[in-house]
């Protein structure tokens, strides 16, 4: 991992109304992610953490504070930079896979670069070559309702690796797996961080973040209640 | 996103709710239908009158009337429509031709049928237009002293006889009955062997002076029997003339509004002998005569004749107003065809926007099933949209992806519909011209598919189809990701 500060969120709330009352999601959080870094963000339920990392991708907006990619800020984006944001420089993997049903394989892959600027003619190449190293060769014509979860989760990190992204979201991405498909899909991650894929993971598995992440985040509350570092980085937390 | 993508999403979509889809597409191809057909049929029905009036040259034909209505007294003062305004009317710039209407009735012969019938005088200029030129064989009289006669289909009709052709260079016998002023002049001098000397020799003059009683009565008396003798010789002194004339043409009949065709044409100066021989039966020709101060005129001088309808062909590059107003500035009644037709023209248009409107009504209300059918997807897609934005689709695409979809629906109705409008439009013009042969009707085409129809309709059908995505495509541009991501 690298430790330059690439990815930055600063003092970000995130408060919702729900009838007379306001939900502080997230109330006041700072991170900064290195490139290459493959950050844990681990927490209960309601702690926030899926709230960040919809921050961080892009796909909500705060209601204060900001986050910062590289040199700008999502806050300064317009809907349609924060669109091409989301399609050029973000993979997003899902606890609940959100593959498209009636889709098969390939096509939930192809999907991807549409948005991505592929020309129509190169996609099933490129989707095809990700799927097949990620094991799903003979998958291809499946559709999700016919593929394993192992599988599925397969094809939605296929579908977010196959842009090539700069940065990849986890959000819960063992949570609907056994723990043989969690290992499994832990262990794939890990290999695209190695091969220079910047990797945030939401879990509520903290030996799972502490055995894969360089470096985990504790959050409570909607606020980061601590830090440590991962056995990926060899140091130690605080 | 290309426009590849643009077109293969929706199709996607639309083929994988197949029963959704063609139930909805249905209801376009039904409106759609209904929308071509009717408004087929107002335009069908238009430009049949359109061939009819280019076809006859009636855009460019005038006809003239005296100033009075057949209903009304004729006043002394009204200008006679004679020789002399004929003349009149060809000297006004832009008119090539200039021919009265005179018809008669006649006794024909045609080989051993004879018919009561009407005939009418035509030069042979007036003969080369297009009214009466559409001859269905034969061919027109070669000068106005031709001894030869054109029939019409309609004499053809009551004669009983199918082929045209057969007729021509047959002979044809035409005779009419006409009264003199001259036969009732001499009965007003004698009729029943008692000669008006007789009359007054009955008559006692010292009476007639002394007693005005006498000469009232003697007055009445004798007047009376003076119109009795008159109207006798008038009208039941009848002679016959008759003429036998070579058919050489027969063209088709025509009837439209004022036009009149009479089943009997006979060269000008041929017919002259028909035309001015005396007074038909009719007892109006006489007071007709009468009060235009034409009884007495000699049946040899045409100059005091005057004309129930004359008939004036304009430069098709000339407008007719111009003639219509120096026509009636003279002080007869005009009707000019063009202006009717602009008239037709404008009773089509709102035929026609009647009819459309009709067809834009189910068209609206087939909308609504596209309303539903979007709406209902866009429940359905809610995660999917999630997902395609966490992709990176922006919220103009999704809109547009909507919009494609509503968009295809709207298209592939508009040409099914428009299919099925010309299926429609044939088959009724098949059950049509089966009746229109029964009954002996020339079969005209009752729809006409002009490209603008088709294109109208594809682009109403797609438009409105469009239009009514443009509501569930704004609120699908308007999911929030994290909403419809949201683990249930």
């Amino acid at each position: 991992m690298t430790s330059e500060s690439w990815l930055r969120a600063a003092d970000l709330c995130r408060f919702y109304t729900r009838g007379p009352q306001t939900v502080h999601a997230l109330a006041g959080v700072s991170l900064e992610v290195g490139r290459g870094e493959f950050l844990g963000i681990v927490g209960s339920s309601g702690s926030g953490k899926s709230t960040l990392l919809n921050l961080l991708a892009g796909l909500d907006t705060p209601t204060s504070g900001f986050v910062e990619f590289g040199a700008r800020r999502l806050s300064g984006m317009s809907r349609k930079e924060l669109s091409r944001y989301r399609a050029h420089q973000v993979g997003m993997v899902f606890q609940s896979f959100n593959l498209i049903a009636h889709y098969t394989a390939l096509q939930n892959v192809e999907t991807a670069l549409v948005f991505n600027d592929v020309p129509p003619r190169n996609r099933r190449a490129v989707a095809l070559e990700i799927l097949g190293q990620l094991g799903l060769a003979n998958r291809i014509s499946h559709r999700p309702s016919d593929l394993s979860g192992g599988e599925q989760q397969r094809v939605a990190v296929a579908r977010a690796i196959v842009k090539k992204p700069s940065i990849l979201f986890a959000d819960e991405p063992t949570g609907n797996l056994d723990y043989e498909n969690s290992l499994q899909i832990a262990e794939l991650l890990r290999q695209l961080n190695r091969g220079g894929l910047t990797i945030v993971m939401v879990t509520h598995n903290l030996e799972m973040a502490r055995e894969y992440s360089h470096r985990i985040v504790r959050m409570q509350y909607g606020k980061i209640v601590g830090s440590e570092d991962g056995k990926s980085s060899g140091g130690t937390g605080s | 996103m290309t426009v590849r993508d643009f077109l293969s999403i929706p199709a996607g979509n639309l083929w994988r709710m197949k029963l959704r889809t063609i139930l909805t597409v249905a209801g376009i191809i039904i409106a759609i239908a209904a929308f071509v057909s009717m408004v087929s049929f107002g335009t069908g029905t238009q430009e049949n009158v359109d061939r009819q009036f280019n076809e006859l040259g009636l855009l460019t034909t005038m006809q003239v009337f005296p100033q009075h209505r057949p209903n009304e007294p004729e006043f002394f003062d009204s200008p006679k429509l004679d020789l002399a305004a004929l003349n009149r009317f060809e000297r006004i710039p832009g008119v090539l031709l200039v021919y009265p209407y005179d018809p008669f009735v006649v006794h024909v012969r045609l080989g051993d049928t004879t018919l009561e019938s009407r005939a009418q005088s035509l030069t042979h200029t007036a003969m080369e237009t297009k009214l009466y030129s559409r001859l269905r064989a034969g061919k027109i009289f070669e000068h106005d002293s031709s001894r030869s006669a054109i029939i019409s289909g309609e004499l053809l009709k009551d004669a009983r006889i199918i082929d045209a052709n057969s007729l021509i260079g047959k002979k044809l016998i035409v005779s009419i009955q006409v009264s003199t002023i001259d036969s009732a002049l001499r009965h007003l001098i004698v009729d029943k062997g008692q000669t008006i000397i007789n009359r007054i020799e009955h008559i006692d003059l010292d009476s007639l002076l002394n007693s005005d009683g006498y000469l009232q009565q003697t007055l009445r008396t004798e007047a009376n029997e003076a119109v009795r003798r008159f109207l006798n010789g008038f009208l039941n002194a009848r002679r016959t003339v008759s003429d036998t004339l070579t058919i050489c043409g027969v063209v088709e009949s025509e009837r439209m509004g004022r036009l009149r065709m009479e089943p009997v044409i006979i060269p000008f100066k041929t017919g002259e002998r028909f035309t001015t021989s005396g007074f038909s039966g009719n007892p109006a020709d006489l007071f007709t005569a009468m009060s235009s101060g034409n009884l007495f005129q000699s049946s040899d001088d045409r100059s005091g004749k005057s004309f129930s309808q004359v008939t004036i062909n304009f430069d098709p590059h000339v407008l007719y107003a111009p003639i219509k107003d120096s026509i009636e500035a003279q002080g007869f009644r005009t009707f000019s065809f063009a202006a009717e037709f602009e008239q037709i023209q404008r009773a089509f248009l709102y035929l026609d926007l009647a009819l459309g409107a009709v067809g834009l009504l189910a068209l609206l209300t087939a909308s609504l099933g596209i309303v539903n059918t979007m709406a209902m997807s866009l429940l359905e897609r809610k995660r999917e949209i999630g997902i395609l934005k966490s992709l990176g689709a922006d919220e103009s695409e999704i809109r547009l992806l909507f919009l494609a979809e509503s968009g295809a629906i709207g298209l592939i109705g508009s040409s099914f519909g428009i299919l099925s409008g010309w299926i429609i439009t044939r088959i009724v013009t098949i059950i049509a011209h089966i009746y229109m042969r029964q009954q002996g009707i020339p079969e005209v085409e009752l729809f006409s598919l002009p490209v603008w129809l088709i294109l109208t309709a594809l682009v109403a059908g797609t438009g409105v189809a469009v239009m009514a995505g443009l509501y569930p495509a704004s609120r699908a541009a308007r999911i929030d990701p994290v909403e419809a991501l949201r683990n249930d």
